[in-house]
């Protein structure tokens, strides 16, 4: 057992350690620590209610009491400090009799609601009550405080609270959030928002599972479960590539509530490692359960006849899609079939959905949604290190003492990772340096902000190399083993001029070195990268860029330190690693590699596509260009909705009309759905049993909940039935087995074998031939009035467009408004939240609600991509990355204009809906 | 010589007429079920039922101790929020108590904070459907109507309610928490 309670320096700081005595027995502890955490290593329970590991102490409850010799009162261990010679002993008659006491006082205010009570059976209170059998209880005064049911989200019972201010620390200490506070109210303490104010913050619901009485409920779950009605599912979250393990708690066929770790383990830290994360979920992942029970799901086969949907039986489908697809494929050939797989489905899944792909209809395009921005990471560390995933657990991300986030809004889209980072700027006092074009939340917290201008982050990532260079920070391994390829680099860095780099970042040029001395004197530095570079044209470049860097400074060489790329889908990275693109075979084997073809094609029973010259399979781009050329004549799609996700430009809706047959497998009705001639309920994360893998690549266990609704069935299920009808079973009889046969195929996968990089091939050949390209100067023509750029971004509360149909998360967030800076407010005519602007582009033009928003730069504008109304993704030019064939849909330049009406509306009257004035707009235009 | 003469005057026999005939001057144990029923005590505990408040008001606050108490899981309650005139309270959407199940040991009367449920002295439950044994939440409000007077008898029998429906110290009613707007309103 390590260390156990908040820590507040480096994990490898020295401690000072003394001797003290506890109950006769002689321990050494750390000078000023927790005299509580001291205790605990004895092996003593003390009892507490207002005690977490994960932040400071508080002491409030008064539970803990201690007799230290020389001490006339009794002292709270949580907040005592260790010193030498201390002689403490915790269990004589007197501190029991100091701890009912302390139980009583809280018990002379508390209402005792029990029955009516969320909390009841789990409640702290409760039990210490029991416990140190605390039953007469002299007349009680209620406080007579009336529930606080403003916010969305939480209810705050102050009857119920015992002020002990966890959930106010783990807000304030764990997730940097600040949003909650006592606030005195009619002389009465109470815990809320900053003055009392209606409560509107991430909605984390940490305060929810900290809560040790039922002081703070769940407004979505209020009133309706017991704890003992409750079967406790372990799974992993299906939103975010952060792979929470939660607790689904569920009657029958109804998920109540989400909780997580934090809410059940040890609050005393028992058997918890330093930068093991404190066991929180966020919004989604608490909140998010709603779509599971939703009506909306599909409950049997769907088939069109005559352009209507009608109800199959399960058999007759699959019997059918069997028939059809075996005649395109002897028809047309396996080429002409093509495969989307969704980065939601299992690992399991996705194997057998490749292999029933591969082996069976014979063709290698399948496809998968990392196809929006991974996988450039993929191909790049792929290139460069022979690793096509992260190579920092999230452990060692909090224990870092250098991290680099870069092109990420980090608490946005992995609300739980970013608690690593942060975790390692508060408690382990490492360095976070955040470097975005936009003021987010992550730069606001960091210790060295960087906020770049638009469009600069390859010339910050050179900045930084060309400073390393030029500093001589150079990793000393690097320098000795590859000497060409340092020289190589000094000359094109070189070339690069600091006034540009100053000029285009924006950042000083001491901010840019100060960053790159960071990194390379880390012992344990981490770079993090996101959506910011991966979803725009050059990102390719950029992530080799990156990994120029982190081999410069010795972060891959380095034992903890290294690349964290973020990922968008719960199991993005496993679908890539599944073998869910045509690059690669399960385990990111190159499918151009005749032996492990060979390898996989014995065990499959079958033979494998034969790659062509110029490509071994299609790539999601290449699938809608093949199939407006009428080339695809089968389109299998689980889990994937390529129509609401691409915008217009790419003719998604043409191309699928041109496709024979098209089979969509997927919980709910999609748009792509709706195109599709067979449309097969697939199970939701509840339902199923398989495996995740997260961001940092570690596989997390999925568990089945509940039998699937309706006639839903597990996606293994409708392949392993499909396949018999296909004339070639694959037979598994469960999960189980399909997981015994990638253990077999992939060795180690499971066990989270950290693989080893090997850049000696690339950094002695390709580094050196393309380093000229990927330095070279991008030049960029200063316009006298640059284009704003719009940028759509993922929202905290919402995960791709499933958790659009989530009724609970919607109605936390539904917000469909533009965000624009304040400078561009300004320049359009000082507008206000909630003015109408209109939004052009050379694809056409919308009207949509502005958001004026302080975190942004002039010049761009942010839009929430998990919303299609207005479908501002329609007016953004795709470009397709020619190496790694990347969609880039989520950047473009769009112009404003201020709606020509908009004076005369705001003067009316406020109140009128934006609908209402539409028409006039209209005209207005017209007239002009 | 003693033996003789209780066999000569049949004393034996004359012994067991004279218990016979007895039998005509004792008063009769059977009952003529189903025309004649028994009286049972307060205490009895017969079928269960849910009771309201004279006000009309559901007791019930759907807190599912019933069912955590009750040894034969025979009781389910799903429970949620109800919102009327701005008071929000926890009641039971759903109350069934499977009686094919129950065993009658009145635990979950016991374990009711708000005693909702009582039992009676109803225990006539032939029927030809099985299914009508489950007791759902209207049945048994029914039942509780209809023997309102026996369900309170037992609950006083038991000490756990007075005789008046406003003794309040032998139940314990809940506060209700109210919306805003009305919080907003008594504040100014």
């Amino acid at each position: 057992m390590s260390s156990v309670g908040k820590q507040s320096a480096a994990p490898d700081a020295v401690k000072k350690l003394v001797e003290i005595t506890i109950n006769g027995e002689v321990v050494t502890a750390e000078e000023n620590s927790s005299l509580f955490n001291a205790v605990k290593l004895t092996g003593v329970e003390l009892p507490a209610m207002c005690y977490h590991y994960s932040f400071s102490p508080f002491g409030s409850c008064g539970l803990c009491l201690v007799e230290v010799e020389g001490k006339k009162n009794n002292v709270r261990a949580c907040t005592a400090k260790v010193l030498e010679g201390m002689v403490v002993s915790t269990g004589t008659d007197k501190m029991v009799e100091a701890r009912k006491g302390a139980v009583e006082k809280h018990l002379k205010t508390h209402p005792l609601d029990c029955p009516v009570c969320d909390k009841d059976g789990q409640c702290e209170l409760q039990d210490m009550a029991y416990d140190l059998e605390v039953y007469d209880i002299a007349e009680g005064k209620r406080k007579q405080i009336p529930e606080d049911t403003r916010s969305t989200v939480l209810d705050f019972n102050m009857e119920r609270c015992i002020l002990c201010g966890q959930c106010i620390n783990v807000c304030k200490e764990v997730q940097l959030v600040d949003a909650l506070c006592f606030y005195k109210k009619d002389k009465q303490k109470h815990v809320g928002a900053h003055g009392g104010e209606e409560l509107y913050c991430e909605f984390c619901g940490d305060c929810l599972a900290v809560c040790p009485v039922g002081a703070i409920v769940s407004k979505f779950s209020k009133f309706t479960f017991k704890p003992w009605q409750l079967k406790k599912t372990e799974t992993t979250c299906s939103f975010c590539s952060d792979g929470c393990s939660i607790t689904l708690e569920t009657t029958q066929k109804d998920i109540q509530v989400v909780t997580s770790e934090l809410s059940y383990t040890s609050k005393f830290g028992f058997d918890v490692e330093p930068g093991d994360g404190h066991g929180g979920i966020c919004v989604r992942g608490r909140f998010g359960f709603d779509y599971v029970m939703s009506n909306e799901r599909l409950s049997q086969p769907i088939t069109k006849i005559n352009g209507k949907f009608e109800p199959v039986s399960w058999f007759n489908a699959l019997m059918e899609i069997g028939k059809r697809l075996k005649s395109i494929k002897e028809v047309h050939g396996g080429k002409s079939i093509a495969a989307l797989v969704s980065g939601r489905c299992t690992n399991e899944s996705v194997y057998l959905f490749q292999r029933l792909m591969r082996s069976v209809l014979e063709t290698n395009n399948i496809d998968t949604a990392a196809r929006y921005g991974h996988m450039n990471s993929v191909l790049a560390m792929q290139e460069a290190l022979k690793i096509g995933k992260g190579t920092v657990t999230h452990q060692e991300l909090a224990l870092s003492d250098a991290i680099l986030i870069i092109g990420s809004n980090l608490t946005e889209t992995n609300p739980i990772t970013a608690l690593r980072p942060k975790a390692s700027m508060t408690e382990f006092g490492g360095k976070l340096m955040v470097a975005d074009t936009s003021k987010t939340n992550m730069l606001n917290l960091a210790t060295l902000p960087l906020q770049i201008g638009l469009n600069s982050e390859s010339l910050f990532i050179q900045g930084l190399i060309k400073s390393v260079i030029e500093q001589e920070f150079v990793d000393s391994e690097f320098l000795e083993n590859y000497p060409e390829a340092y020289d190589a680099l000094k000359n094109a860095v070189a070339l690069i001029s600091e006034s540009l780099i100053t000029e285009q970042t924006g950042l000083e040029w001491e901010k840019i070195t100060e960053t790159a001395e960071a990194l390379a004197h880390s012992k344990r530095g981490v770079l993090l990268w996101g959506e910011g570079i991966i979803s725009k044209p050059g990102a390719y470049d950029n992530v080799l860029l990156l990994i120029d860097l982190a081999l410069l400074t010795g972060l891959i060489r380095k034992e903890g330190a290294g690349l964290f790329p973020i990922c968008e889908e719960n199991n993005e990275q496993g679908a890539v690693d599944m073998g869910g693109v045509p690059e690669f075979l399960p385990g990111q084997i190159p499918f151009s590699s005749e032996e492990d073809r060979k390898r996989f094609s014995s065990t499959w029973h079958t033979t494998l596509p034969e790659p062509s010259a110029d490509a071994l399979g299609l790539t999601l781009p290449e699938i809608i260009e093949a199939a407006h050329r009428g080339e695809i004549h089968a389109l299998y799609v689980v889990g994937e909705n390529p129509l609401a996700s691409l915008p217009a430009e790419m003719k998604v809706r043409e191309a699928l009309e041109k496709i024979d047959l098209i089979i969509c497998q997927d919980p709910f009705l999609t748009e792509t759905g709706e195109m599709a001639d067979y449309v097969l309920p697939a199970s939701v994360f509840a339902e199923n049993e398989g495996s995740y893998t997260n961001v940092a690549g570690a596989v997390n266990r999925v568990s089945e909940a509940f039998d699937p609704r309706g006639e839903a069935r597990p996606d293994w299920k409708i392949f392993t039935d499909l396949s018999k009808h296909l004339g070639h079973p694959i037979q598994y009889r469960s999960v189980e087995e399909i997981y015994q046969e990638i253990v077999k195929m992939v060795p180690g996968y499971f066990r989270g074998n950290k693989p080893i990089a090997q850049a000696d091939n690339y950094l002695n050949k390709r580094f050196i031939e393309n380093i000229s390209d990927r330095y070279a100067v991008h030049s960029e023509t200063s316009q006298s009035d640059p284009p704003t750029t719009l940028s759509l971004e993922q929202v905290l509360y919402h995960s791709g467009k499933l958790t659009t149909r989530d009724k609970q998360l919607m109605e936390i967030d539904s917000k469909t408004a533009l965000k624009i800076s304040e400078a561009d407010a300004e320049a359009l005519g000082g507008l206000v939240t909630g003015d109408p602007v209109n939004i052009k582009s050379d694809l056409g033009q919308l009207e949509v609600a502005v958001e004026v928003s302080e975190n942004l730069p002039k010049g761009l504008v942010q839009f929430p991509l998990h919303f299609n109304d207005p479908p501002l993704k329609d007016l953004l030019k795709v470009e397709i990355d020619p190496l790694s064939k990347v969609i880039y849909f989520k950047k473009g330049s769009v112009t404003l204009e201020r709606p020509a009406n908009l004076d005369l509306k705001v003067i009316e009257t406020k109140s009128e809906t934006t609908e209402d004035s539409e028409p006039e707009a209209v005209k207005d235009e017209e007239a002009s | 010589m003693k033996k003789l003469l209780k066999r000569v005057f049949f004393v034996e026999i004359l012994k067991a007429l004279k218990l016979v005939f007895a039998h005509y001057f004792v008063k009769e144990v059977t009952l003529q079920y189903p025309h004649e029923k028994n009286i049972f005590p307060d205490t009895h505990r017969g079928a269960l039922c849910l009771l309201k408040y004279e006000s009309g008001e559901e007791r019930c606050v759907g807190c599912d101790l019933c069912e955590a108490a009750c040894p034969s899981n025979c009781i389910t309650v799903v429970s949620a929020v109800e919102e009327k005139d701005h008071v929000v309270r926890r009641f039971a959407t759903d109350f069934d108590i499977d009686i094919t199940k129950c065993v009658f040991c009145g635990f979950c009367v016991e374990a009711c904070p708000v005693n909702a449920l009582g039992m009676t002295k109803m225990y006539e439950f032939s029927t030809p459907n099985k299914r009508d044994l489950i007791f759902d939440k209207t049945k048994l409000y029914d039942v509780g109507e209809k023997w309102y007077g026996q369900a309170k008898g037992y609950l006083v029998a038991h000490n756990q309610e007075g005789e008046d429906e406003i003794v309040s110290e032998y139940r314990y009613r809940f506060p209700s928490s109210r919306k805003p707007e009305n919080v907003v309103e008594t504040d100014g």
